[in-house]
């Protein structure tokens, strides 16, 4: 039970946006990969699914780039993760139909599997980008200050 | 994210063999008929399961398998540790000494808070709170809100 690479580098690319980018000065994705350390190609992927779901925004022109769409105190760590991973449920029959064989309600795990979901949820589910990018930047700070 | 197979199907079998299991062996073709699981890939899953000391097998024409211990020594994270290996919510991309700001960051905000959520309630839940709520399940009360 993992959340995938996808998932990972896209909370990764949030956080980045809400240090380096704003609404006067957007990143462009050469600027992210690298800082990131991750190809364009496969960034570019990542913030079409963070644009889809309403994340990011970009412009296009000289002066285009992408930054958060909406404030990052307001951008949980949940919705991330789930506009990268898609369902993030840790057994696939506790969101969508699926034929195991047996009835749900008889179901010796379900209740294990829906409590370990909603440990996951309930762990992060009041954690914003803002407070990860405020911990990243006192980080930064101690280890010798913003790029 | 996902719980593989293994440990899905793996713990369904293991309740149903304790919830069924009081002096005797229990054969595994009667957990396949009632789990709806191949019999070939039960008889995997409990290989492993022995292994782990978790269950032990008997021969014979009563064989079969039975607990090694009592149910209620039985964590579910020793199950899903012997199932799935241990509970991470990622992979470890990179030590912890290679992080960046960002991602130090990410793994005390995030990772490690679902980390230490999620394995405390394994550490804590055993396989005899499952086999309770199971046969609860099983006799028709109906679900009751598992804690």
């Amino acid at each position: 039970m993992k959340i995938s690479t996808k998932g990972i580098y896209a909370l990764e690319v949030a956080v980045d946006l809400a240090i380096y980018a704003d609404n006067e000065q957007r990143m462009s994705i050469r600027s992210v990969a690298e800082r990131r350390k991750l190809s364009e190609k496969y960034l570019e992927r990542i913030v079409s699914m963070l644009k889809k779901k309403g994340i990011v925004k970009s412009t296009r022109g000289a002066y285009g780039g992408y930054c958060l769409a909406r404030d990052p105190k307001e951008i949980l760590v949940l919705d991330v993760l789930m506009a990268a991973e898609g369902d993030l449920a840790p057994v696939q029959c506790l969101t969508k139909e699926t034929d195991c064989g047996i009835d749900c309600e008889g179901c010796a795990t379900r209740g294990t599997w829906n409590h370990i979901w909603e440990l996951i949820k309930n762990a992060v589910d009041s954690i914003s980008i803002a407070q990860i990018k405020e911990l990243a930047e006192k980080k930064q700070e101690v280890s010798g200050g913003v790029q | 994210m996902r719980i593989s197979t293994k440990g899905r199907y793996g713990l369904r079998a293991l309740v149903d063999l304790a919830s069924h299991a009081q002096e005797d062996a229990v054969s595994l073709v009667h957990v396949a008929q009632r789990q709806k699981v191949s019999l070939n890939y039960l008889e995997q899953v409990f290989a492993t399961l022995r292994k782990a000391g978790i269950v032990k097998s008997q021969k014979g024409a009563q064989g079969g398998y039975m607990l090694a211990r009592r149910p209620e020594e039985i964590k579910v994270g020793e199950i899903l540790g012997a199932l799935e290996g241990s509970f991470s919510i990622v992979d470890e991309v990179r030590g912890k000494e290679g992080q960046d700001a960002i991602q130090s960051a990410i793994q005390e905000l995030v990772w490690d808070r679902i980390n230490r959520s999620v394995n405390e309630f394994l550490e804590q839940s055993t396989l005899a709170e499952l086999v309770e709520q199971y046969k609860r399940l099983q006799s028709g009360e109906g679900a009751m809100y598992y804690i």
